[in-house]
């Protein structure tokens, strides 16, 4: 101990900090010589003007869209940070937003062509530079989450002041709908010293609807007008202030008293409530968010395809959302929700709810009899509710199991990870921008959400690679048709139900719109 | 998708009136309520003894020696609640025995129909979120939690109780050494241990209250060391010395036997306390996995419908409170019994 | 201030708070390590790869010796850096003055209930002893103890909830923000605390009073003439008054863990909740934190009451 205290006194404080706090504390000193260069106070009060108050839910992991890994980080970062391209709520299909063309001039090179006239939040300019440097930061800094995204990108140059050029490994076009996500906010270069390697963690400077004010962890998100927002007349309100209310009793009764005008992420119990209540009105839609089961199909009788479709057609999806939802919800066929652009009615065909067909199945594999599978889980008592109803239903077939629990990290890591401890783990899948990544990420040979690391059927790999091999939306849509219809035919994974978002606001609030991804955006929601 | 834990509340340390010295000795002994706080000092010890004053009066002569069944009859005149508590439990392990003879439905028979339904002739206590017979579920979860407060309380007696005497008989380095290692335990948060424990062994009701039972351990091993540090200098414990008994022989003829009625008193008060840890356990999800009910989870399951249908957390939360109130009972009446000067008033 | 003994004493009891608390960090750090469950994963996110947690573990030190992890962490603790949370990055140190506070004050308040309506109780109870008065107070006594708090706090959430305003049923505000609010939001949670802690100092006030008075010390008060009542009042209870502090002791020690399931039911952002959340998602340096703190708060509570004990009673410590 000695010796470590007076070689730190020689060598200095810094050789002797862990990896992380040593970046970090360069990456805090980067930030601030940044700021303060360029006169930016750290902290903006924004009191005047019309206030935007919501109930959220999670306290975000991080504030730099490359570093964080919570899928509710979303809800934070939309504020702060506008992306390259952005979606249809409905749909899901690409629209532009501050890349406001894009074009593949050939299958491996995507041109973007920028917008004019944008400045960050530190009135630093938004060009093909800062775009580059981004790309740059996103696909190759050592503590960048989104790496995997961006994977197939060869090579990124500003090919003018407004145009970036990306050239590709291969053909990949799910890139645009990529950068409508956390691969494609853009962060201001100078806010981050132009060093790739350091964050802005705690302080969100991007060129989004609204200035970062502060965070002060499990309790607030602020932020303010940014008066150079690039789109006219919004944001459409002056302040935000994101409260943050894990428990949704909490959150609904905030909007109920009018301490909140909006709550979102909302339990499908509540729904009853809210439309009980006068002054309160309910804002429901679809999301890409499904339960499933996912089958470790290296071993045991779920390796036979008979088999894995008798559990398939044992579930009665209508009664599983009935139970479990309170009705609010639709049966998953796929791993899309039916208002998706690429959902595909061929692959629905193989998803529908056939006891007696089932028995036969597993009669034809010789397991009438049944087996048992290890299921794992998480102790979530909603998810304990799942597992008792999906139990109920496998049973039968005579498919029995038994359910073990535990908290997030430990399951998926056993599950996912070396250890391949468990035959199916009941979870969810949370979406993606582009169906080819959630396919590939379910189900290509190496990737993590493959438990067993099973290679995929035939022609699977084939009917993505086209998927990203051309840019037209309707061939995209043809190509997920068969990778689509693979899968659910194979019954590689058991789709559950699509969850619908439900979400209150008082009856103030106008422009609160969902969408399909199931992170609510808010620059144009205005109350009053 | 990230899960909202609820956590466990295993309060260690239940009532602790002091244990009834015989009031012959004016010991400064350790209490029992001493015994369960944390880092405890025997200035406590001598705290309690000195709050205590030694009392002789014609009322405090002890009665003379009854027949069992005199005894038995006396006890249940002098306190009835503690009959009724005895029946109370008798009832709740027959329950556990006998359960699926008695249950109307199969507890795990799910009927999407009959959601949350109010009380009526087919379902005596409603049904709840899945269209579960509630009085089944009652009756079958009555084995979770008498296996759990038999197995938590067990595995607290067997670590405990030999760690304690140890400690007490051997003294010196050893004592300090135990007690220290004892008052770490007792400053721990029970529930990190809890999570801990259920996390290296795996999660399900049997680790869960096998890290209940560590959890109260040191009570028992305070407790068991008082006592031995007071019985270490009686009379028959010096003789048996002289006349060459092992240590081993001297704790478990002598010691132990005379040690042992505080001990099972705070057992008794134990089980309630793991009866309580357990609901907390499976309020948390780490107790009774499905499908099988336990009352902790049934709590736990109202907690999600708390909003639309508040009156499900009562069923299961009244059997926990009878049965603990039971537990209780009996304990502080087992602890009245053998204390024959007990103030009675 | 403090005659020779007890500083002797207190000195004493310092030191021995020093290995306490190493074994106690140590045994959670290795206990945090040995478990399953990596939080390299939940760092990696949706876009997790077996590369990119790999990559993780390297970068957050977590593939060190577990010696030398723990060394770090003891010698961040000795200067007061706590490091950070490995999920939030939060300075674990504010996490702590975030929620400590707000557990302070709903524990203080369920003590503070306890006391002042456990008290009288008690006291009532020994005025009157085998009376109704008497069985009615050992009864409810008998039932706080045995009731789940968190159920009753639950039972409370729904009593007050979406139709009753009086008191908020969820939700929390912080006593530095605004006072009175804050009463109103730690009311429901105090009193789900304090259900058992009345009924324990009740009764055991109850039995330590019944004693004394039947005791010979009394019975000669009584014969010279003393009124029951002043006898009572101001005899018993500086008698009993050590037994009350053992029994508050004892009540700070076991509310603090049970405070840990009343916060989850009522939404309260404390070291419960905290602690809870970083042990599920294997947040180590926040356990550690936590932990820490909290051996702290119960070694201090309990020097204290060894403290006050010494005042209110001279003979002790004298050994």
């Amino acid at each position: 101990m000695d010796d470590k205290i007076a070689k730190m006194k020689t060598e200095g404080m810094l050789a002797h900090l862990p990896p992380l706090r040593r970046r970090q504390f360069l990456a805090g000193a980067a930030a601030a010589a940044g700021v303060g260069a360029l006169g930016l106070p750290r902290m903006a009060s924004a009191q005047s003007g019309s206030t935007l108050r919501i109930s959220s839910y999670t306290n975000p992991s991080s504030m730099d869209p490359a570093i964080g890994g919570n899928g509710g980080d979303h809800v934070y970062l939309w504020n702060f940070y506008d992306t390259l391209i952005e979606w249809d709520f409905d749909t899901l299909a690409p629209i532009p937003s501050l890349a406001k063309a894009w074009e593949f001039t050939d299958p491996t090179t995507l041109v973007l062509t920028l917008e004019e006239g944008v400045t960050f939040h530190d009135g630093s300019p938004f060009n093909a530079e800062a775009v580059v440097f981004n790309l740059e930061r996103n696909r190759g800094a050592e503590t960048s989450n989104v790496k995997p995204d961006l994977a197939t990108i060869e090579s990124t140059e500003a090919t003018g002041e407004y145009e970036v050029t990306i050239r590709l490994k291969q053909p990949d076009t799910a890139l645009p709908l990529i950068l409508s996500d956390r691969a494609g906010m853009m962060v201001s270069p100078t806010a981050l010293g132009n060093d790739p390697e350091a964050n802005v963690n705690r302080n969100a400077v991007g060129a989004g609807p609204w200035k970062f004010v502060s965070w002060t962890d499990h309790d607030k998100v602020e932020g303010t007008r940014n008066e150079a927002y690039w789109r006219d007349g919004q944001p459409a309100m002056d302040n935000l202030v994101m409260t943050i209310t894990p428990e949704r009793a909490t959150a609904m009764r905030a909007v109920q008293s009018g301490q909140s005008d909006l709550a979102y992420s909302l339990s499908e119990t509540q729904k009853t409530l809210i439309e009980r209540l006068p002054n309160l009105k309910l804002v429901e839609g679809p999301t890409v968010y499904i339960f499933q089961l996912y089958l470790n199909r290296s071993r045991g009788p779920l390796q036979d395809a008979r088999v894995r479709q008798a559990l398939q057609l044992a579930i009665d999806r209508e009664a599983y959302v009935q139970a479990t939802q309170a009705g609010v919800g639709e049966p998953a066929r796929m791993f899309l929700p039916q208002a998706h652009w690429a959902y595909s009615e061929a692959a629905a065909e193989h998803v529908y709810f056939d006891l007696d067909r089932a028995k036969a199945l597993m009669k034809e594999a010789g397991l009438e009899s049944g087996f048992e599978i290890d299921f794992v889980s998480y102790t979530d008592q909603a998810f304990v509710q799942r597992q008792e109803v999906v139990l109920e239903q496998l049973s039968k077939i005579n498919v029995r199991g038994a359910f073990r629990n535990g908290p997030v990290p430990d399951i998926v890591s056993r599950f996912m990870g070396k250890e391949k401890s468990g035959d199916s783990m009941l979870s969810a899948w949370t979406g993606r921008p582009d169906p080819t990544q959630t396919y590939d990420l379910l189900f290509s040979e190496n990737s993590f959400y493959n438990p067993g690391r099973t290679p995929p059927p035939e022609g699977f790999a084939e009917a993505l690679a086209e998927s990203r091999a051309t840019s037209d939306q309707e061939k995209r849509k043809a190509a997920f048709d068969k990778v689509q219809t693979i899968v659910m035919r194979e019954a590689l994974a058991i789709t559950l139900s699509v969850r619908y978002e439900v979400n209150v606001a008082t009856t103030q609030v106008s422009g609160f719109v969902p969408n399909l991804l199931g992170k609510p955006k808010f620059r144009e929601v205005k109350v009053g | 998708m990230t899960s909202q834990p609820r956590p466990l509340d295993a309060a260690p340390g239940a009532s602790g009136r002091d244990p009834a010295e015989p009031r012959a000795h004016v010991d400064p002994a350790p209490s029992a309520v001493a015994a369960a706080r944390g880092a405890a000092s025997t200035a406590t010890a001598d705290a309690q003894a000195a709050a205590r004053p030694a009392s002789y009066s014609v009322a405090d002569v002890p009665p003379t020696r009854r027949s069992f069944g005199r005894k038995v009859r006396d006890w249940g005149s002098d306190d009835p609640f503690a009959v009724v508590a005895l029946i109370v439990l008798l009832a709740i392990v027959a329950c556990s025995i006998f359960a699926p003879w008695i249950s109307p439905y199969d507890p795990t028979l799910q009927d999407y129909n009959v959601i949350l339904m109010p009380p009526s002739p087919e379902y005596i206590l409603g049904t709840d979120d899945l269209g579960r017979d509630v009085f089944s579920r009652l009756i079958h979860g009555a084995s979770a939690s008498v296996y759990a407060a038999f197995l938590a309380v067990g595995v607290a007696a067997i670590l405990g109780i030999p760690v304690g005497l140890i400690a007490g008989y051997a003294g010196g380095w050893v004592d300090d050494a135990i007690s220290r290692i004892i008052d770490t335990f007792l400053s721990f948060p029970a529930i990190v241990l809890a999570i801990a424990v259920t996390g290296v062994l795996g999660i399900g009701l049997t680790n869960a209250m096998i890290s209940v039972g560590i959890v109260f351990a040191p009570q028992l091993a305070r407790l068991a060391r008082a006592r031995t540090l007071v019985l270490k200098q009686e009379l028959y414990v010096d003789a048996a010395r002289c006349f060459g008994a092992s240590p081993t022989r001297i704790l478990w003829k002598h010691v132990l036997p005379n040690a042992i009625q505080p001990v099972l008193v705070q057992m008794t008060l134990l089980m309630a306390v793991a009866l309580l840890a357990e609901a907390s356990l499976s309020f948390l999800g780490l107790g009774m996995q499905p499908p099988e009910p336990s009352w902790g989870g049934m709590i736990a399951r109202a907690y999600l419908y708390m909003q639309i249908a508040p009156e499900q957390m009562y069923a299961p939360g009244l059997a926990i409170l009878a049965t603990a109130l039971a537990f209780n009972t009996l304990g502080e009446s087992l602890r009245e019994a053998m204390d024959p000067t007990s103030a009675k008033g | 201030m403090l005659n020779p003994l007890q500083r002797r004493m207190l000195r004493r009891r310092l030191l021995q708070a020093i290995p306490v608390l190493f074994l106690a960090t140590f045994s959670v750090f290795m206990l945090m390590k040995l478990l399953p469950g990596d939080v390299a994963v939940v760092l990696a996110g949706e876009q997790a790869t077996d590369e990119r947690i790999a990559e993780i573990r390297e970068i957050y030190g977590l593939n060190r010796p577990l010696l030398v992890q723990y060394g770090d962490w003891v010698l961040g603790a000795v200067t007061g850096d706590l490091s950070q949370s490995l999920l939030s990055g939060e300075e674990i140190s504010t996490t702590i003055a975030r929620v400590f506070p707000n557990t302070l004050f709903i524990v203080g308040y369920a003590i503070l209930i306890s006391i002042v309506l456990g008290v009288p109780l008690g006291v009532l109870a020994a005025s009157r002893p085998n009376t109704w008065v008497d069985k009615f107070v050992m009864t409810f006594s008998s039932v706080g103890v045995a009731l789940p708090n968190f159920w009753l706090a639950m039972i409370f959430v729904g009593a007050f909830a979406l139709n009753r305003a009086w008191l908020p049923a969820t939700g929390f505000v912080p006593p530095q923000e605004d006072f009175f609010a804050a009463v109103a939001h730690a009311t429901l949670p105090a009193v789900a605390l304090a259900a058992s802690g009345v009924a324990e100092v009740a009764r055991q006030l109850r039995s330590s009073l019944v004693e004394i008075l039947q005791s010979q010390h009394f019975r000669t008060l009584h014969a010279k003439g003393l009124h029951p009542r002043a006898m009572l009042w101001r005899h018993g209870l500086r008698n009993v008054s050590v037994n009350l502090l053992t029994v508050i002791s004892l009540l700070v020690n076991r509310t603090l863990a049970a405070t840990v399931v009343v916060e989850a039911v009522f939404a309260i952002p404390g070291m419960g909740t905290t602690m809870v959340n970083a042990t599920l998602q294997r947040d180590f340096p926040v356990v550690q934190g936590v932990v820490l703190m909290m051996v702290l708060t119960v070694i201090a509570v309990n020097l204290i009451t060894d403290m006050l004990y010494s005042v209110l009673d001279p003979r002790i410590g004298q050994k």
